[in-house]
């Protein structure tokens, strides 16, 4: 029944100023990521969200260290991205977008393989994950399914028990029940000497009803921007919808995002926190998906 | 005791509150009694997979009202020095905003006081029998 909780002020995901692009063929750039900050604490769960094309697997690739900004800095709980200790290497677990598996390899050879490389592999705690997700672990992982290589990538993610934990689009191929399975296992129970450690994570999803389930905090991202960031219950209690007749004034207090919905119709995005109790009463509470389209559409 | 929860993701309040006010409920209505054990945080997530923050959330806004509170070696039970059962008043207070919702539907949808009302007579029957 104890509480999970990290020493106070200590941050598992922080980017300052990140950007990210690459020169196009002939002339110009592509922006990818542009001037990312935010600092997400440790034991959060983090939901990362937007469209295709948002940024959302570069911006992870970033936070690893795999793909160098073109400006500014990321570190994941303290340590700079771009020199990754081994310590905290061993901290770390990642679920790659595309099963990152040896095909040529059983789930069990994988296993045995990662025993060599992380002293905290749990080849007990693994094996049963891997009941637990039915994934079978004595056929080559290219003869798998890609559910079943999805389900054997997030086994060995989670084997040596991650204090730190970065997943894209890990369920994508799962189904409904597989998928609740991922979320309990994403709380299981952790080894002995870990558990007054929280796990912090951060996963990308387009499954938002099941990211409602179990974040703490959800960060939308749009054309390489972090639109919105914070506490998703308090998102849920503060954000509302207001239909207006006419384009909001800049000016409304509190104002998160407005679009024009089409017959002269706006809808404004209000933050009760700041909205002096404009929208209180009248306005539409919004779940992820609702949320998700007033700020892509 | 046994208390099932209904956890929806769905629903418009955040999941640590939809715990919260069905545990009030349960309390208010006698459902849950003093001395009564809670699921452990744990069991309740996982049971619904679900963040168990969200769940420590919720015991601990109810343990700082005073109407959970923690035991040694059992967990989180329902408060001993509650009345057994809340007043009249306080437990209809509990029930305004379910029906203010079903009101505002209601005239949304033209229904007249009778039908409405009379819909609410067969849905309070069909829970008595359950």
């Amino acid at each position: 029944m104890t509480m999970m909780m990290a020493s106070p002020g200590s941050i598992a995901f922080e980017a300052e100023a990140l950007c990210l692009s690459y020169p196009k063929r002939f002339v110009g750039e592509t922006r990818v990521l542009q001037d990312l900050s935010f600092q997400l604490p440790e034991g959060a769960v983090v939901g990362l969200v937007g469209r295709n094309g948002a940024g959302k697997s570069s911006l992870l690739r970033c936070l690893l260290g795999l793909t160098a900004p073109t400006a500014g800095s990321s570190r994941l709980l303290g340590c700079p991205s771009n020199a990754l200790t081994d310590e905290l290497r061993e901290r770390l677990g990642y679920v790659a977008q595309t099963p990152n598996l040896f095909g040529w390899l059983s789930g069990h050879e994988h296993l045995d393989e990662l025993g060599r490389l992380y002293r905290d592999f749990d080849a007990r705690r693994a094996l049963a994950l891997a009941t637990q997700f039915d994934v079978t672990m004595g056929t080559r992982a290219d003869k798998l399914s890609l559910g079943d290589q999805q389900k054997l990538s997030v086994v060995l993610a989670l084997a040596h028990d991650p204090d730190l934990l970065l997943m894209d689009e890990p369920v994508a191929s799962l189904d409904p029940l597989a998928r609740r399975d991922f979320m309990r296992a994403l709380f299981a129970e952790r080894s002995p000497a870990k558990a007054e450690r929280p796990r912090s994570v951060l996963l990308s999803s387009h499954l938002l009803g099941d990211l409602e389930r179990v974040v703490s905090h959800v960060m939308f991202l749009r054309e390489g921007r972090v639109q919105l960031v914070d506490e998703w219950d308090a998102l849920v209690e503060n954000l509302r919808l207001l239909k207006l007749e006419a384009k909001p004034e800049a000016a409304l207090p509190g104002l998160v995002h407005e679009r024009p919905v089409g017959g002269g119709v706006w809808h404004a995005l209000l933050d009760l926190r700041r909205a002096d109790g404009i929208a209180a009463d009248r306005g539409q509470v919004l779940r992820m998906d609702d949320l998700f389209e007033e700020l892509n559409a | 005791m046994h208390m099932d929860f209904n956890i929806s993701p769905q629903d418009t309040l955040p999941i640590y509150r939809q715990i919260v006010e069905q545990l009030r409920r349960g309390i208010a209505g006698g459902q849950c009694r003093p001395g009564d054990e809670l699921p452990s945080v744990r069991a309740l997530a996982q049971l619904h997979a679900i963040n168990p923050m969200t769940v420590s959330k919720a015991y601990s806004l109810l343990e700082a009202e005073g109407l959970l509170e923690r035991r040694r070696g059992v967990g989180m039970v329902v408060a001993s020095t509650q009345p057994l059962r809340a007043g009249k008043g306080e437990r209809l207070a509990l029930l305004q905003p379910a029906l203010q919702a079903a009101a505002a539907q209601a005239v949304q949808l033209g229904l007249d006081e009778q039908a409405a009302l009379r819909l609410f007579q067969q849905c309070l029957q069909e829970e008595t029998n359950k």
